[in-house]
């Protein structure tokens, strides 16, 4: 790699920027860096929010209207959840995937599936606290009505999770921030590990900025900032417009 | 038709309703009226077999609703419909709202083919939706959001919401507290239309002038019970009980 200056002017900063996509150009990371440590960060967040939101909406919709014993229990256990430290978590999943851990024949130690565990266990709470709160301040009146109106129970469940609808999209992209933007636990279990050709296995894009933050590689840090910043903003366009559009509208 | 007898009902400590009974029939108007607080609304949640008496008994047509199963009792009160003081009308078109009553009434399986239909923009319901829409004169209004509707609008449709289905019994709970004239005067027409239609109407109000304009037979409620049920007129002008004479003519202030 080239060795380049720490401080520079600002259009020579962000050239690495203009060049993405095109190949041939003497860039401070290997060809394909970004694009796999994007490819991965991507990966893992998205199958890791899909799981957490399968698993999430149900325990909303149950605790949103089924009253059970221990419910005040479980809720607080969920809103600790997301305050829970990710590093905390990391080596909680470190522990269970090592050798001597309970998963230790999976052989998931530094591999993308442990990364996607802990970025469930983190996506987890907050998605169900927030569908939660999107179900249970939906009016009474609606559920009222609905059940007059003929609605068996599960009639009347739909008709709110479908009043709740932006709430729980709202709650699937706060997971996904907290996934995406998630440094200590996957680097705990996923080792940011690149191949020797400088492909990205486990290295997702915050863990490569901290690594080349670190290791003054700033302008190639700002760029998978800006990537980062960038996918960030995209998904929550996405589903807001996805919201606006709304079903049945 | 739809009969509540010796029926009480407390929260708590607190008893609302005791040892009431009233009764309303096919194409009939019962205004029940009362100050504020009495039970009205208790009164009508327990005709609408939304809330059991701690005594009594709620039937319809002779089947008392609290002794049979769940499945048995959710087919009564899908012969009773009701409309709040709030329009409480769900984030969708106004045909949507309107049509609710009878899509929760087919099969899932006839659900799914009726969405299908409707991807190709035909719905089975058209000619309830516009026969209902039609009574509380807002046909043009079909096809907006719901949230596009004024405050009367919104109300009128939730008329339009319970009566869509064709229900034996329309219960309203203060449905025009919250309208303008105008508004009011659209829901109490669509109130002698139901009953045209044969629907026996519960409305629960504390406006008496509106219970003289459109009821056949006022139920009085004070404190927590009925002190007199009566035709409209002998209510208004001669009533049996001291104290609904003493309500009716202003005299007692709650």
């Amino acid at each position: 790699m080239p060795v380049e200056p720490v401080v520079q002017s600002v259009p020579a900063l962000f050239e690495p920027i203009a060049q993405l996509s095109p190949a041939a150009f003497d860039l401070p990371f290997r060809e394909g860096y970004v694009r796999s440590t994007i490819f991965v960060s991507l990966y893992v967040s998205v199958i890791a929010v899909t799981l957490s939101t399968l698993v999430s909406i149900p325990i909303a919709i149950l605790m949103g209207f089924i009253e059970f014993p221990g419910k005040r229990f479980v809720k607080s256990v969920i809103n600790t959840g997301m305050g829970f430290p990710s590093v905390v978590v990391g080596l909680l999943v470190l522990f269970a995937v090592s050798n001597q851990g309970p998963l230790g024949s999976l052989n998931l130690i530094f591999t993308r599936e442990a990364m996607i565990m802990s970025q469930f266990v983190l996506a987890t709470p907050p998605i169900t606290a927030i569908s939660l709160a999107a179900i249970t301040g939906v009016d009474d009146g609606v559920r009222d009505a609905a059940r007059v109106l003929g609605g068996t129970r599960i009639a009347v469940a739909l008709v709110v999770l479908k009043e709740a609808r932006y709430g729980i999209a709202t709650a699937v992209l706060a997971g996904f921030g907290r996934a995406i933007s998630e440094v200590g636990s996957v680097l705990i279990v996923g080792g940011n590990i690149t191949s020797a050709a400088g492909i990205s296995k486990t290295r997702t894009l915050t863990t490569a900025i901290q690594l080349e933050a670190r290791q003054g590689q700033y302008e190639t840090a700002m760029v998978l900032g800006a990537v980062l910043v960038a996918l960030v903003l995209t998904v929550n366009a996405v589903v807001i417009r996805l919201g606006d559009s709304g079903v049945g509208r | 038709m739809l009969r509540v007898t010796g029926a009480s009902r407390s929260y708590g400590d607190e008893a609302v309703l005791r040892n009431l009974s009233l009764e309303v029939d096919t194409g009939e108007v019962v205004a029940a009226i009362g100050p504020s607080g009495v039970g009205k609304t208790t009164l009508l949640r327990l005709l609408a077999l939304s809330l059991e008496p701690d005594d009594g008994t709620v039937a319809l047509d002779g089947t008392d609703a609290w002794t049979v199963d769940a499945a048995s009792r959710r087919s009564l009160r899908r012969r009773i419909g009701m409309v709040f003081q709030e329009a409480s009308l769900f984030d969708a078109s106004v045909v949507r709202n309107v049509e609710y009553g009878l899509r929760v009434r087919r099969s899932w399986s006839e659900r799914l083919s009726d969405e299908l239909a409707g991807l190709v923009g035909q719905s089975g319901f058209d000619d309830a939706v516009h026969e209902a829409l039609d009574v509380v004169g807002l046909t043009e209004k079909v096809t907006q959001h719901a949230d596009s509707l004024s405050g009367g609008e919104a109300q009128r449709v939730s008329f339009a919401r319970a009566l869509a289905y064709e229900p034996d019994v329309l219960l309203l709970d203060e449905p025009t507290s919250d309208l303008d004239p105008r508004n009011t005067a659209v829901i109490e027409e669509a109130i002698g239309e139901a009953r045209d239609r044969g629907i026996g109407v519960v409305v629960a109000t504390h406006d008496m002038h509106q219970a003289e304009r459109v009821a056949d037979r006022v139920a009085v409620l004070l404190d927590d019970g009925i002190t007199e049920v009566a035709p409209t007129e002998v209510v208004f002008e001669n009533p049996a009980d001291e104290r609904t004479r003493k309500f009716i003519s202003g005299e007692l202030v709650y």
